[in-house]
């Protein structure tokens, strides 16, 4: 009874695990940095600032540096790197996978479940603006940690009933020293304008170069009026061929902006994301 | 003989040549080119230019008669040299010019008599409400300048001018552009095309002031201008009871300059005027004669205030018949100083605010 009771219990405990699949929490580690991009100690906080986030928000957020796609395009590898490994929360595997592949130099971001929810196409776009400047200049571990913040971020805003898309994006900080200054530069171009038209009105001597008021009035006749057409020419510039508009660096597909574009990896789950050089 | 016609072209200089292929004159070195008639019509232009001639007829003047001068009194300022008229009765305690109280009197003597003089038609009172308003509004002002003693010390002068009639005959040569803008698929074009423009005419100035005193600057003279000449009247001693009349030390010859200036400036705006429905006019040529000039010597009606501040002389006029009142003001460096810098911090502050406001509730 007592056996049959502990069996019964088991094989519940089973079914559970079967049908709620295990979170990625215990076994998988959530930056793998193959392309050693990081010293330990990056590594480290990086880490600890990843799983502390997903653990919080039940949706993975994973970084993930490579030396190379070997042949594969980085949103196929990202997709794969994240469906193969087994990341995501609950039913719907929530997650970010941020994947840097170092020999093509591109970047994407791949989402799936609520990741796709979180993070629109307009949402990616105003994130990777963020951490590009820094991924260009080999700021690898700030690239990350803007990253890492941006999702927390984005994910807290989707579960409010204002989540961050194309009509509404996190602010930019307030830049306190660059607009006092500014704003001294404007004041003090201002003040000079006024007070010139305060010292303008002390000077009230100026000589008259004309004499238009003793003209006699009505004494002016022409006599001779004679517009001689002397000759022409015509001056040809091309016109300029307005260059094609410069596909954006961010990969987002052709939905509309305040979506998600999604799409189907090698393993049949939908992903969304996108990417781009830097 | 034939006389062998040589063109120049307008558009470069070059000697231009007749091209038989295309039956037209054509500029061997800018590739311009003409119609025969066009050529001869503009050398045809070239031909009637003329110097300018801007000489006045200076034979003027009335002399005194000896009896007029009898009650005259010349003041002469031993700080300035300024040489002042008034009538016996007329006690002048400063020279208007440079404030200096140090006056000596002596016996007038005559050179030329005025033809004309405009009354004085404003008085003193005028003057000092005139120059109060004339310190109003003027926050750069030192507080001290304000003073109430300045005031005082206004006083009237007729002030002599020399008065230029004449008539201009101008020609004027320009050349002048059109553009026209148009495109097809492939180009944008700019179609300019040059005219020469031709006017001539003439022109009426009538009495043209110009300042006959070295004491008084011409150019504060020429900011309380203009005097209505109609009410001018012949010139009598007795108009000068109770005010001052300066003497001319600036003779008709060093005036006339000052006189062509602004009747050659006034004459060329006049007839650029004529020249419309072109996108740029420029002059190339033009010459002015004058004809009919006659030079006149009148007295205008004058409130002067000369006052020192700093070490510097600040003298101001009055219209004495339109009250128009003009002087330059010194400026109060300190009061500048706060100006700049409190509405520099003010302006700055308040546009710190409202940018942090609309970063809050914006973007």
């Amino acid at each position: 009874m007592k056996k049959g009771f502990f069996s019964a219990f088991l094989a519940l405990l089973f079914c559970i695990t079967l049908v709620i699949p295990a979170s990625a929490e215990s076994d998988l580690p959530r930056l793998i940095d193959q392309a050693d991009l990081l010293s330990d100690s990056e590594e480290a906080a990086l880490l600890s600032q990843l799983d502390e986030v997903s653990e919080r928000q039940e949706v993975d957020v994973v970084v993930v540096t490579a030396n190379s796609l070997a042949g594969a395009s980085a949103m196929e590898y990202a997709d794969d790197f994240y469906d193969d490994s087994g990341y995501g929360f609950g039913e719907d595997r929530d997650g970010i996978l941020f994947l840097v592949s170092m020999e093509e130099r591109e970047w994407h971001i791949s989402t799936r479940g609520y990741g796709i929810t979180a993070i629109t196409d307009a949402g990616l776009e105003y994130i990777s603006e963020q951490f590009l400047d820094d991924l260009g200049s080999g700021a690898y571990a700030s690239a990350f940690t803007t990253f890492a913040l941006l999702c927390d971020d984005f994910i807290t805003q989707a579960r409010t009933d204002a989540p961050y898309d194309a009509d509404h994006l996190p602010k930019e900080p307030f830049e306190v020293f660059g607009g006092i200054i500014t704003a001294l530069v404007i004041g003090f171009v201002v003040a000079f304008i006024a007070t010139w038209i305060m010292r303008m009105k002390l000077k009230t001597v100026h000589s008259e170069p004309m004499a238009e008021n003793y003209i006699k009035t009505g004494s002016m006749r022409l006599t001779k009026e004679k517009d001689l057409f002397l000759y022409r020419n015509i001056v040809r510039t091309k016109k300029e061929k307005d260059p094609p508009k410069s596909s954006s660096s961010t990969h987002t597909g052709s939905s509309t902006r305040t979506a998600s574009s999604t799409h189907t990896s090698s393993s049949g789950a939908r992903h969304g994301g996108g990417g781009g050089r830097f | 003989m034939a006389v062998i016609q040589e063109y120049k072209c307008p558009c470069c200089g070059g000697a231009i040549a007749f091209d038989s292929t295309i039956q037209k004159m054509k500029c061997p070195y800018c590739d311009t080119e003409f119609e025969m008639e066009t050529l001869e019509d503009y050398d045809k232009e070239l031909k009637t230019e003329r110097p300018d001639d801007m000489k006045w007829e200076t034979a003027s003047g009335n002399e005194w008669q000896n009896e007029e001068t009898e009650g005259l009194r010349s003041y002469v300022c031993k700080s300035c040299g300024g040489e002042i008229v008034g009538d016996e009765n007329t006690a002048a305690t400063s020279c208007p010019f440079c404030g200096n109280p140090v006056v000596v009197m002596g016996q007038f003597s005559g050179a030329w008599k005025p033809d004309y003089v405009i009354p004085f038609k404003l008085d003193k009172k005028a003057a000092k409400a005139a120059l109060r308003k004339h310190y109003e509004g003027k926050r750069l002002l030192p507080k001290v300048f304000k003073d109430e003693n300045h005031i005082d010390e206004i006083k009237g002068v007729y002030v002599p001018f020399w008065l230029f009639d004449a008539d201009a005959d101008a020609n004027m040569r320009y050349k002048a552009t059109q553009t026209r803008v148009w495109s097809d698929s492939q180009y944008y074009y700019t179609e300019t095309s040059y005219f020469a423009i031709s006017r001539g005419g003439r022109i009426g100035f009538e009495r043209v002031p110009v300042d006959g005193s070295k004491k008084v600057p011409d150019d504060l003279m020429e900011s309380i201008e203009p005097f209505d000449f109609s009410e001018a009247v012949d010139f009598q001693t007795a108009y000068l009871a109770g005010y001052l009349a300066d003497k001319y030390d600036v003779d008709v010859e060093q005036s006339i300059k000052r006189a062509n200036e602004r009747i050659r400036r006034s004459t060329e705006e006049a007839f650029e005027a004529t020249v419309q429905g072109y996108a740029t006019v420029t002059k190339e040529a033009g010459s002015i004669q004058l004809c009919n000039s006659k030079v006149k010597y009148a007295l205008f009606p004058v409130w002067l205030l000369s006052t020192t501040w700093n070490g510097q002389n600040y003298l101001f006029a009055m219209n004495g018949q339109s009250g128009k009142m003009v002087g330059d003001l010194p400026l109060d460096q300190s009061a500048y100083r706060k100006w700049l810098f409190g509405l520099t911090g003010i302006i700055g502050a308040a546009v710190f605010a409202t940018s942090y406001l609309l970063w809050l509730l914006l973007l």
